[in-house]
């Protein structure tokens, strides 16, 4: 039986992965190979293409621009997060916006927010948030606020009543409450609502690309720089390159967190 | 818990000096390029050029600023409508020149850039009579061709009964093989069904040619040469939008023939640039209409190995209204909101100069220029000298097509173009779509 | 409760007026600051132009399908390999690699996946095969997106199912164990209805996501050939950017954001008085 759970997910994993793979496969290879040979195996594997991206910094500053989508997102998914918990426990325990505010934000999700980028530009250029990691980041929040407070709502709701009632019994302020009592229950919950909302604000491309122009260029549009859609011509290699390198820091972070995850649960089940 | 905490602290203090505003930008003048191609590396030579000229202010130095190229156009749609002071000098193009000229400002470039540059090539970075830029780098249309398979079809007398029959099956009349100078649109298309399997067994390579038609406004520029030959244009002197005509309605014919035998991979409908270049490379394919940029990387035994050395171009086929080839320029203005203007104004007068030019042409772009400037670096880019041959004998703007809702119009016919060449409309409706929403537009 | 309406309030009312201002108006690029109020006119337009309901269509059969099919592989995947995955943490972090990466760089990746002389899907298809699918001609690119994306996506599905599944207390299986029940009916009576609540939730975020494809659709067909892989995010943006037409485009997002406004007010609506329904009997 755990041969064939092996077999299945040896499948889905090069299935669902086959991108990523064709991807680092492709930013080994020379322009030339990737020309003659489009299988699997390399025939002359070079690392020039990373050499590239990592050495041409006049042109193309990646450490620059992974820095910026470092802090950018890391706002936009810790932000999100704090505003989202204590809405989530007054939603659940108090009612509290359920009927509106709930609804309201978990469809701003829906809704394609190109829309937005005029008016949040000219705000933006109002107060000067205009190029600034800072400014990018509180987007990045709201981008994140629909998936966070949905995630949220349903971890609280499914969390038994009794334990924080006590605590209220007691006397406790809402905030011990959230702090002491529900954040270690919801703790799963929250660490995947993290790495979802990381991963989609170091992915997002438009408003980086509309709200930023030097200083705060996330590597989601600072990559772009080596391949085009209209006139010019991709450059395979180093564009993989690019991708891989940006790729890397929400791959590193789902790994982390994972084991946070699998932990914290463990430790639940234990006391429990 | 306590070290946990001790983290937080420090990296919320890292992370709050990271979120600083940053300082005002310097004095110097802000050139906003078109970033990744030859045209960067041709802009960052001249501007070094410029800089270290004597008589230069400190603050009237040029500083280069590169966005990424997706949804280039998009974000400086934004930045010039919110009147945006990033930049000074921003990128134009023929196509996007009246799009763009309410935010920008028109610039006297001297009476010494129509010699350098001709009067035609100065008029496509026009808008309603005004100079708004530069004309920097120009793009048109090369036809690729393998030199080899067309020698070899050329020398080879049993393959004419072929060749011949090809012709008489798919254009109803029997004709013969011809060098690619001598091409029609009629001779290319029939040579690229001799050299396509699924047509002629023998073939050689898998596909006669390669088609970009993609529902993307840039493959409408390729693609309009055809019909252009055969008399085609957006819309007559009145301004009745002519679309509808017997030049469009063989060009989009004839495409469709070729797709729908084979003639080209069987998803060119989701062909572009790098999608051609890919397919060439591979040495699948005999011929293939594409941008004079893609030169450098077919025609270069590192980027192109195998094909490099057989690969030649000529101007575009002939129709009955001779060769036709499409130009734009790429070219740089000034922005209205600038704040240094005058600096600005001084260095694209500089650019227009002979001296100038020359230095770009020297580092890589792909400036058009007169016979007598070209004659200069001649030796250095035989392929300028071809640039501005194409342009000045075959060259030509389609009627609406600096007007400020020329994209859309590309768009519009993009979309009808390859909803007929996919089969979900008829040649009729495609084109009184297209009719009808580009009269709304060329209102 | 108070930061999240103080933020929004700050973030998104200006932006939310100046576009209830937009899409009443007759605005271009050019009149961004002193648009022409006209009423209803953008709406009547939008609802009218065949071009949106085209493109809403295509929304909703790919939202649909992406999102059915993500989460019942995904609920598979996480109930069968969950004894491997719990056990070793690395293979969990392979199956969510697919969502770190940008949906646009997946979808430029897969131009050259699936290109026919570049790409390596057709390359070894041909070799093994002699001949490969034009994976996106007219009649394929829709197949072939909604493959992108659940290829992408279910591994969201995973994770939540995947956390849900292993919260399920032992105990309660154990139990149920002991009466000898059978696996199936272990998990049709005890843990599906036990992951109802994450099910609901991962089939909304997924159909969600889904409608509003953009990048990945954008960065390898466009909106198609004559417009036949245009979901509604694409129209919007085409409409905005490429076609200056400013009015329409907010008024179509205006549209959108009703319509699912409706459908969650319907669905919570539903939802208790199912539940009034339940408590009562």
């Amino acid at each position: 039986m755990n041969v064939l759970r092996w077999i299945v997910f040896a499948i889905a994993a090069f299935a669902m992965n086959f991108p990523v793979i064709v991807t680092l496969i492709t930013s080994f290879k020379g322009a030339r190979e990737i020309a003659m040979n489009p299988g699997l195996l390399i025939q002359a594997p070079t690392f020039a293409n990373y050499a590239k991206v990592l050495t041409d910094t006049s042109r193309f500053n990646i450490y620059a621009y992974l820095l910026n989508s470092t802090v950018a997102a890391l706002i936009g998914s810790v932000l999100a997060l704090l505003l989202t918990v204590p809405a989530a426990y007054a939603i659940v325990r108090t009612g509290a916006g359920r009927r509106h505010l709930f609804p309201l934000v978990a469809n701003l999700r829906a809704v394609p927010l190109v829309v937005f980028a005029i008016p949040l530009y000219m705000m933006f250029q109002f107060v000067g948030l205009l190029d600034t990691r800072l400014g990018l980041g509180l987007i990045l929040t709201i981008v994140n606020l629909p998936l966070s407070l949905m995630m949220m709502v349903n971890a609280i709701a499914d969390m038994p009543g009794e334990i924080d009632e006590a605590a209220r019994m007691d006397r406790a302020g809402a905030f011990v409450i959230l702090r002491r009592i529900v954040s270690p229950l919801i703790r799963p919950a929250v660490v995947t609502a993290f790495t979802f909302g990381f991963i989609t604000a170091w992915n997002e491309y438009l408003f980086g690309l509309m709200l930023t122009t030097r200083e705060a260029v996330p590597v989601t549009v600072g990559a772009s720089f080596f391949f085009s859609a209209s006139g010019g011509g991709v450059q395979w290699g180093v564009a993989s390159a690019v991708m891989i390198l940006g790729a890397l820091p929400p791959a590193v972070l789902g790994m982390l967190i994972y084991k946070q995850l699998t932990g914290s649960m463990t430790a639940g089940a234990v006391k429990g | 818990m306590t070290k946990m905490r001790s983290l937080m602290a420090a990296g919320l203090a890292a992370f709050l000096s990271a979120t600083a505003i940053p300082g005002i930008a310097s004095a110097e003048v802000t050139v906003l390029g078109w970033p990744g191609g030859s045209e960067e590396t041709a802009l960052r030579a001249a501007v070094e050029a410029y800089n270290a000229l004597p008589d230069v202010a400190d603050d009237d130095k040029v500083e280069l600023l590169f966005f990424n190229r997706d949804g280039f156009y998009d974000k400086l749609q934004a930045d010039l409508a919110a009147g945006s002071d990033a930049f000074d000098i921003n990128l134009i193009a023929t196509y996007s020149v009246g799009r763009y000229a309410p935010f920008m400002e028109p610039v006297d470039l001297g009476a010494d850039a129509e010699k350098v540059f001709g009067k035609p090539i100065l008029e496509t970075m026009q808008f309603e009579g005004k100079q708004y830029g530069v004309p920097t780098d120009l793009s048109l249309h090369f036809m690729y061709y393998r030199k080899d398979l067309i020698d070899a079809l050329m020398s080879d007398e049993g393959a004419k009964t072929k060749f011949a029959e090809i012709s008489q099956k798919y254009l109803g009349e029997a004709l013969e093989p011809k060098a690619p100078d001598e091409w029609t649109w009629n001779d290319w298309a029939v040579t690229a069904l001799y050299f396509t399997k699924s047509v002629n067994p023998d073939s050689p390579v898998r596909y006669g040619t390669v088609l970009q038609m993609k529902n993307l406004l840039f493959n409408m520029m390729v693609f309009q040469s055809l019909p252009r030959a055969y008399g085609a244009d957006w819309m007559d002197a009145s301004g009745k939008v002519t679309v509808d005509s017997p030049a469009y309605r063989a060009g989009l014919e004839l495409y469709k023939k070729l797709y729908d035998a084979g003639a080209t991979p069987k998803d060119s409908l989701s062909y572009e640039y790098p999608e051609t270049n890919a397919a060439w490379t591979s040495g699948q394919v005999a011929t293939a209409l594409q941008w004079n940029a893609a030169a450098g990387e077919l025609m270069n035994p590192d980027t192109a190995p195998g094909v490099a050395e057989n690969t030649a171009v000529v101007a575009p086929p002939a129709g009955p209204e001779g060769r036709k080839d499409h130009i734009h320029g790429l070219g740089l203005g000034l922005n209205k909101n600038s704040k240094h203007k005058e600096g600005a104004v001084r260095f694209l007068k500089w650019l227009a100069s002979e001296d100038a030019v020359l230095a770009y042409a020297k580092a890589g772009g792909s400036p058009a220029l007169s016979p007598s400037v070209v004659e200069k670096i001649a030796a250095e880019r035989p392929d300028l000298v071809k640039l501005g041959e194409f342009a000045g004998s075959y060259g030509y703007v389609m009627n609406g097509a600096t007007s400020a809702n020329a994209l859309s119009i590309y768009e519009v016919q993009a979309k009808e173009f390859t909803a007929y060449w996919a089969g979900q409309k008829s040649l009729d409706e495609a084109l009184s779509a297209a009719t009808t929403s580009m009269t709304d537009l060329l209102k | 409760m108070t930061p999240l309406v103080v933020f929004l309030l700050v973030f998104l009312s200006f932006p939310a007026l100046v576009n209830i201002v937009y899409s009443l108006s007759d605005v271009t690029f050019q009149t961004m600051r002193a648009p022409e109020i006209v009423g209803l006119r953008n709406f009547g337009e939008v609802l009218i132009d065949p071009e949106f309901w085209a493109a809403s269509w295509f929304s909703l059969r790919f939202g649909v399908l992406t999102a059915v099919i993500e989460c019942s592989l995904g609920l598979a995947l996480a109930i069968f390999l969950s004894p491997i995955v719990s056990r070793h943490g690395w293979t969990m972090a392979i199956l969510m690699l697919p969502m770190m990466v940008a949906a646009s760089m997946v979808g430029l990746m897969y131009r050259l996946v699936l290109h026919e002389f570049a790409g390596p899907l057709p390359h070894y298809l041909t070799l093994w095969f002699g001949t490969s699918p034009a994976f996106l001609d007219a009649n394929n690119a829709f197949w072939t997106l909604v493959v992108v994306e659940v290829l992408q996506w279910t591994p969201f599905a995973f994770l939540l199912f995947h956390v849900a599944y292993i919260s399920i207390p032992s105990e309660i299986r154990e139990a149920a164990a002991m009466d000898r029940a059978s696996a199936w009916k272990i998990f049709w009576r005890i843990e599906l209805p036990m992951m109802k609540a994450t099910i609901a939730i991962a089939l909304g975020i997924r159909f969600i996501d889904g409608f509003r494809v953009f990048d990945n659709v954008f960065a390898l067909t466009g909106a198609g050939a004559g417009g036949s892989t245009m979901s509604l995010s694409i129209y919007i943006y085409q409409s905005f950017f490429k076609g200056g037409q400013i009015g329409q485009a907010v008024a179509a997002s205006a549209l959108l954001f009703l319509a699912s406004l409706v459908l969650l007010y319907g669905g919570a609506l539903l939802h208790s008085r199912l539940g009034q329904r339940r408590a009562a009997a």
